[in-house]
């Protein structure tokens, strides 16, 4: 069912070398241009997309990158008298060190914050080189060795070596997307707290992302100054610039290797015949015909050319009948479950909670909560909305920092510890609200949990298969989360959880939303997980479904333990009942 | 099918294709008119400035035209191609790369407007060898060894070397002493940086006048209260006033009347031609630009009576700026070129262009029509332009002045 059954390399190959004879067969130094051009800005959006694309922090600000690199070859060649061939490495290296600088503070920033500090860097630089003087710098003509400085009469070289870098950038894209870094990428922008959760160092890896970015977007920027041969500040750190590489992304598609190669291939070109054919006709035109051709793709496919026509290739090839099969294989977790046999709780504990509190501007969420879990224990936790369920899940995998209290995993005082650093140390966890990576297969799904105890691809994708093995999904491994049903996703983001190999996972509401025999079938899984050994902490609203399930309960009430003890006598207690029904009810609790 | 079933051979076609070719040749040998190219900005943030210059060159071609043509070349006509440079570096050189590479026939052009498209658009038309008239006055321009630019303004350097004792005398002539202080608010494009660098670096020095208040803004200004209010607590004797969008003009201009700064209290000098486009008028009431002097490349002068009054009549514009002046100017300087050269081809223009030695420069302020080995118009001047009654006119040098330049007095 893989769209691309060859390697991903072979296509891109293939249009290096279609793009290669074709400018080769051009002798109009104008459209070789605008073959270079495109190669351009194509390798410029990629390196947008590299970061913004598969991290989802949209950035305004790339031209910062891309003018560091223009400047390194124009102030390089006219101070020191260095070699464009030198000057484009260097370019990237500055370009990296600038996004190292500009990530380290700026991902603090979430969403559109982040988006708008990134606007400011180039209009900041842009004045800064205006105040230094660099207003217009133009590259000087070497007449005496012109190749040794980059400087050819035939722009064919240009394309050529334009050519090269783009080819470079893609493969390296696509090696990226398929390794650990890009699914890492991928889950930060699916979500990055369930990233985190997940046991991903997210703040690393856009880290990492932003200086391999900066150091594309500057090389590129460097190698631009050689075609443009005059850099001015406006032309290389403007808003335009960076707009441009937002534009042929996402007009071609986020998150793609193809989306940026696919809007510069067409926009481009489409550019500059409008201003070319209308531009002294009717001035300005141009611009509006531009515009209105973005916006109408950007209506009808609004997440890029690429995924609308992949989806429309996909609607066209029927299904395989593996949805038929799918659910056969998927039936007997349900079915089978009762049946399963486990051994009882140790009594040795693994997770200890001492005097957990966090409150928020006044409201205590969670005050003076201990309990302990034991080895393949399943603990409930229950209590009526706003009891502080989730909020101490949050507090034990490290979304948030207790206010006061201790939290030991397996011996080891694990309180305040990040979330990527928990799931290292064994708590895995689910969330109310799924967060699937929809556009993925449900293995490359689980995948993302996997890397953090699988120290290569190859291991990680085993982990992974096991895990999907586990909670019954095998026969639909290869499918994409969009095409699942809602248990099916409950059952993949267990497999991500388990994937991490936890020793304590901890499910928020995994049930909610399931009818009772897709519930049933869910139960069954969870059953048998514990019965091979993984202890469980589980929220849950329903009542009934969880009498049968849990070893113990705890009772939450207003933030505070209200009673901790075993299902038959939790569900018996006056305070349970008046916490879930009110006052009145509570006289009836032993009728 | 065999070959030899078709009765239209395809050596017939051959023959028939080489006689078609070889006859256009022919008409091609003698061009119905010989082609110059004017790269301008039509579109964006300088559509303006470079109409007008179309409007120059328009009407310079139809003067030609009607007077005879190219006489050398048995009367042929001027021609013009129109091409839009947009308003950024990259389009203007794509722009120009197209020029080159698709009007082959051109045997020079005129451009670029702004200082930045003209040396991007020059990187072009170098390694092309198609030779270039430029307004732009900046100096960089000319100064990277190339050989087809032709700068028909005096530089930014030489006009603020030249402006700055004209003011003086200017003013010592109205007023009976020396400013001794002066004020300056700078944007800080690229043509402002240029003209107040030297300024500040020694030419205040050298005459004679102390920098009290020194403010570099980046357009467009939200408010001009604290720059003003810095130059009244200064109180200098001269305001070098250096905006590029004319809202930042009318911000600062109207702040100076508010605080009774205004209408030559302290006497506003500006560089360059945006304090004095016809644009103003529309933001700026006439009486708040009263006495406003500004130092300029070109503007219409003595001598060009008749031709504003036809530029004004045919384009209903108020006035001859330099984007007018100069290229009107510049076609003629190509036209006699072409004379001179006796061959419409571009080298052999450029050649011309670099030998000519054309007299005393008939529409462009100062010096002579030739140009040195840099590609610089020899002694070429400037023009003090002062607003009067709602008009800027040339009030300096005398030679070329249509009024008298009115010094306010405190």
């Amino acid at each position: 069912m893989k769209l691309f059954t060859l390697k991903p390399s072979v296509p891109v190959l293939l249009f290096a070398a279609v793009f290669a004879a074709v400018s080769l067969s051009i002798t109009n130094s104008y459209y070789q241009l605008m073959m270079t051009l495109v190669l351009v800005w194509a390798v410029f959006g990629l390196s947008w997309n590299l970061l913004s694309g598969y991290t989802g922090l949209i950035s305004f600000g790339h031209a910062a990158f891309f003018g560091i690199g223009a400047y390194t070859t124009v102030l390089g060649q006219i101070y020191f008298d260095i070699t464009p061939w030198l000057l484009i490495p260097m370019g990237a290296l500055f370009g990296g060190l600038a996004g190292l600088l500009v990530g380290f503070p700026t991902f603090r920033l979430q969403g559109h914050y982040f988006a708008l500090a990134m606007l400011a860097y180039p209009l900041a630089i842009l004045y800064v080189f205006e105040w230094l003087g660099f207003q217009e710098v133009s590259l000087p003509i070497k007449r005496e060795s012109p190749i040794a400085y980059m400087q050819f009469a035939d722009g064919r070289v240009y394309t050529l070596l334009a050519l090269v870098l783009l080819v470079g950038t893609a493969l390296l894209t696509q090696y990226i997307e398929r390794s650990r870094f890009g699914r890492a990428l991928l889950a930060i922008k699916q979500n990055a707290a369930a990233a985190e959760a997940a046991g991903i160092n997210t703040f690393a890896w856009k880290l990492r992302a932003i200086t391999l970015s900066g150091a594309i977007a500057s090389g590129i920027g460097a190698f631009y100054a050689i075609v443009l041969l005059v850099v001015t500040p406006q032309s290389v750190f403007g808003m335009l610039v960076s707009a441009q590489a937002l534009t042929v992304a996402m007009f071609g598609g986020i998150g793609t290797v193809w989306g940026p190669i696919i809007g510069a291939v067409i926009l481009i070109p489409l550019a500059e015949v409008l201003q070319a054919g209308l531009g002294s006709r009717l001035p300005g035109i141009q611009g509006v015909i531009f515009g209105l051709a973005i916006i109408a793709v950007v209506l009808i496919a609004p997440e890029g050319l690429f995924w609308k026509i992949r989806d429309v290739v996909r609607k066209r090839r029927p299904h395989a009948p593996v949805v038929v099969e799918a659910a056969e294989t998927a039936g007997p977790v349900g079915a089978a479950a009762p049946a399963f046999e486990r051994t009882p709780a140790t009594g040795e504990v693994i997770l200890e909670v001492r005097g957990l509190s966090r409150s928020f501007s006044g409201l205590n969420a969670v005050q003076e909560v201990s309990f302990q879990l034991q080895r393949n224990a399943i603990l409930g936790i229950i209590g009526p909305n706003g009891a502080g369920k989730t909020t101490l899940f949050n507090l034990l995998n490290g979304f948030l920092r207790p206010d006061a209290g201790t939290v030991w995993l397996d011996g080891r005082d694990m309180t305040g510890r990040k979330p990527h650093e928990l799931c290292e140390a064994g708590i895995g966890r689910t969330f109310q609200v799924m967060r699937p990576f929809l556009r993925m297969s449900v293995a490359d799904n689980v995948i993302v949990g996997a890397f953090v105890r699988a120290k290569t691809d190859q291991e990680a994708r085993q982990h992974a298969a096991a895990a999907i093995e586990r909670v019954g999904l095998a026969a639909i491994a290869d499918r994409l989360a969009a095409e699942l049903t809602t248990k099916e996703l409950r059952l993949m983001e267990l497999a991500r959880a388990l994937a991490s190999q936890p020793k304590v996972l901890l499910l928020d509401e995994t049930l909610a939303g399931l009818g009772s025999q897709e519930a049933e079938e869910v139960v069954g899984v969870i059953r048998r997980l514990a019965a091979e050994g993984v202890t469980i902490a589980i929220i849950e609203h329903t009542m009934q479904t969880m009498v049968k399930l849990v070893d113990r309960f705890l009772v939450l009430d207003h933030g505070a333990v209200l009673v901790e003890g075993l299902p038959e006598s939790v569900t018996r207690d006056p305070r349970v009942i008046e916490a879930y029904l009110g006052k009145k009810w509570a006289g009836h609790a032993d009728h | 099918m065999a070959e030899s079933d078709n009765p239209i051979s395809r050596r017939t076609l051959l023959a028939g294709a080489t006689l078609g070719l070889a006859s256009w040749r022919l008409w091609a040998a003698q061009p119905a008119e010989i082609k110059v190219g004017l790269l301008v900005p039509l579109s964006g943030l300088y559509a303006r400035p470079g109409n007008v210059m179309r409007h120059g060159a328009e009407m310079a071609i139809d003067h030609i035209n009607a007077q005879g043509g190219v006489k050398a070349l048995g009367g042929v006509r001027l021609g013009l191609s129109v091409i839009d440079c947009g308003d950024t570096t990259e389009k203007a050189k794509n722009a120009a790369q197209r020029m080159v590479a698709q009007q082959t026939d051109l045997v020079a052009a005129i451009g670029a407007y702004l200082s930045s498209f003209t040396l991007a658009v020059t990187e072009v038309t170098e390694r092309a060898s198609l030779p270039l008239l430029t307004l732009s006055y900046a100096d960089s321009i000319t100064d990277r060894g190339f050989k087809y630019v032709f700068q028909t303004s005096a530089t930014a350097q030489a006009q603020a070397e030249q402006a700055l004792p004209e003011i003086m005398k200017l003013a010592q002539a109205a007023t009976g002493k020396r400013p001794q202080t002066v004020a300056i608010i700078t944007d800080n494009t690229g043509a402002s940086i240029a003209s107040v660098k030297p300024m500040r670096e020694r030419l205040l020095a050298a005459n004679g006048l102390k920098l009290v208040v020194d403010e570099t803004f980046t357009p467009p200004l939200a408010d001009a209260t604290s720059l003003v209010q810095k130059v009244r607590s200064a109180r200098p004797d001269l305001l070098f006033f250096l905006p590029t969008v004319i809202s930042d003009a009318k911000l600062v201009l109207e702040k100076m009347n508010e605080f009774g700064l205004g209408q030559g209290r302290i006497p506003t000098v500006s560089f360059g031609i945006a304090i004095a486009e016809p644009d103003m008028l529309q933001t700026v009431a006439p009486e708040f630009l009263q006495g406003v002097l500004t130092c300029v490349a070109n503007w219409g002068f003595k001598g060009h009576e008749a031709l504003i009054a036809e530029f004004k009549s045919r384009y209903k514009e108020p006035w001859m700026t330099q984007n007018a002046i100069s290229t009107y100017g510049d076609m003629w300087v190509i036209k006699n070129a072409l004379e001179a050269a006796g061959k419409a081809d571009r080298a052999s223009v450029a050649t011309a262009l670099r030998t000519m030695n054309g007299g005393p420069s008939k529409y462009y302020p100062g010096g002579e029509v030739r140009f040195d080995a840099k590609g610089r118009r020899v002694g070429a001047g400037m023009t003090v332009v002062q607003w009067q009654s709602g008009i800027p006119v040339t009030v300096m040098p005398p030679q070329l002045a249509m009024a008298q330049p009115v010094w306010p007095k405190k």
